[in-house]
């Protein structure tokens, strides 16, 4: 888990509006390569928008993102082959319903680079064993768990080799006996040294396996620490009463 | 009719109680009695006004009478088919446009969209029949029926599409842009793929419409079915008969049509019908 120094997600006083709203107050946040960064925080905070204009799903008003030192590209060809470099897994899975689940994790890797088929198919079994869901490879998302679905959504982004990953809630929409299979790869993914910047309210997982926490309310970062001066010594009186109001029930 | 209630009307209405199955009992007998009543006073009204009589049916036994309304059965065959390829990738391409990046093309796209959709087919045909020929373009009356009830469809299918793609849900969008496909492959290979699946259904409804549009045939004297039958009517002075046997082609073309729309829906659906759901879109 040892995180070497280089930088390779920078945010520079980013902003963002929504109408009236601001939604990203001056963010400023480096993740290092190999770092597992956790946003936690209140809905409506921005950690999801924040986490989504990393690959430019969401666009920014001013400040300025770089990836490995560069700044991300605005459109087209280069954007799309920025995003082939990111991983990325939603809160609804989103895979493609009209597609076999080895298909979904194919599609990647023979439209964007070029893959052989065969090569793409045996790549993909590997990645569906590696998330326990190789005996579905011929169902359509449809026919899956909601566990198994973002597992596969997991495998998808994991076919393309990326450099990083982006975890938007990716267990909020689960029921609940089914988080923990999905939390266990992202533990493993963790542990061979990804590097993960996670959505979650999941904060056994934040605990157990991030590098650092950051907590936002009202689209500013707050504060942010390892996990243990975190969730042990809160500095903020926001970040204190989130704590609170979750170990409440 | 089958006794099993269809997951529409599960869909839309609760199981019923005793009383509401008493009240359905009643109807139904009060609607048969009705039914039976309207059909006895439709077959009295022909007997008195003597259409019964056999010089009105027996033309119907001739070998010759069934080979010309064949001849048009198969013209209406012909324009409907064309005319709904044509329709379709038109309105592939009104949509594509429509909803393309491209201003200019964008606001061209939308204005004939919402031309052809607004304006009635025999007017489409009035135009490719009397004014485009005035300035020296002659083509067969096929394509002066062809080319309108085409463009008329085109509009309506236009919107089709733009309805089903925009039904696809944003998350598949946002999910292939982020595996690094490029927009004219996530058009491709994500959204159109899905949005005709859920347009189906309307799509065969509107080829429905095309078949009902060629019968406006007899104004370019193109010779489909409904031509051909007036044909046989002028030659036979047998008016209500020769209707009532064209009525029941018709009934049966369309019949055909949806019972495809249905298997069409029931195949595509069973692919990405969801656990939550046992029925198809």
């Amino acid at each position: 888990m040892a995180a070497d120094n280089t930088a390779i997600i920078q945010m520079h006083h980013v902003d963002k509006h929504y109408g009236e709203l601001h939604v990203l107050q001056d963010i400023n946040l480096d993740v290092q390569k190999g770092e597992v960064v956790v946003l936690i925080g209140p809905s409506g905070s921005g950690k999801s928008t924040l986490c989504r204009t990393i690959n430019r799903l969401e666009t920014i008003d001013s400040g300025e993102i770089l990836f490995e030192g560069k700044p991300l590209p605005e459109e087209g060809k280069e954007l799309a082959a920025y995003r082939a470099e990111i991983g990325m897994v939603f809160q609804s899975f989103n895979l493609f319903a009209h597609k076999s689940i080895l298909d979904n994790v194919t599609l990647g890797p023979r439209e964007v680079l070029g893959t052989p088929k065969a090569e793409a198919e045996m790549e993909a079994m590997e990645l569906l064993a590696r998330v326990g869901v190789a005996e579905q490879a011929h169902k359509v998302p449809a026919q899956l768990s909601g566990g198994q679905q973002q597992r596969v959504a997991i495998a998808r982004s994991l076919a393309m080799h990326p450099k990083a990953m982006l975890f938007d809630e990716p267990t909020s929409a689960l029921d609940p006996e089914m988080i923990n299979e999905v939390l266990e790869v992202m533990v493993e993914l963790a542990q061979e040294g990804m590097t993960m910047v996670v959505v979650t309210h999941e904060m056994s997982f934040a605990r157990r396996v991030s590098n650092r926490v950051v907590f936002m309310a009202d689209g500013q970062i707050m504060e942010e620490g390892t996990p243990d001066e975190f969730f042990d010594h809160p500095k903020t009186e926001r970040a204190k009463d989130f704590l609170d109001s979750i170990r409440g029930h | 009719m089958s006794a099993h209630a269809t997951s529409m009307r599960d869909a839309l209405y609760e199981a019923p109680g005793p009383k509401t199955r008493r009240r359905t009992a009643i109807g139904t007998v009060v609607s048969l009695v009705l039914l039976a009543v309207g059909i006895f006073f439709a077959i009295r009204q022909f007997y008195i006004t003597d259409q019964l009589n056999e010089r009105y049916w027996s033309f119907l036994l001739e070998w010759t009478t069934w080979r010309f309304l064949l001849e048009g059965l198969w013209g209406t065959i012909q324009v409907a088919i064309v005319s709904g390829i044509i329709s379709m990738l038109l309105g592939l391409l009104l949509m594509l446009g429509r909803i393309g990046h491209n201003k200019v093309l964008s606001v061209i796209c939308r204005v004939l969209t919402d031309l052809f959709r607004s304006l009635p087919s025999l007017l489409l045909i009035y135009f490719f029949f009397l004014v485009i020929p005035k300035y020296g373009i002659r083509m067969p009356s096929f394509w002066m029926l062809t080319i309108p009830i085409s463009l008329a469809a085109s509009g309506v299918l236009a919107e089709v599409f733009r309805a089903g793609v925009n039904a696809v849900p944003k998350g598949q969008t946002e999910a292939a842009m982020s595996i690094g496909l490029t927009h004219g492959k996530i058009v491709r290979k994500i959204i159109l793929p899905q949005a005709l699946r859920i347009v189906i259904p309307s799509l065969v409804s509107q080829l429905v419409v095309v078949v009902k549009d060629t019968t406006v045939a007899y104004v370019v004297s193109f010779p489909d079915l409904m031509q051909n039958a007036r044909v046989l009517i002028s030659n036979y002075d047998a008016l209500v008969s020769m209707y009532f046997v064209v009525a029941i082609i018709y009934i049966l073309i369309n019949y055909a049509i949806n019972q495809l729309s249905i298997y069409l829906a029931h195949r595509s659906g069973n692919k990405i019908v969801t656990r939550a759901s046992e029925n198809p879109l």
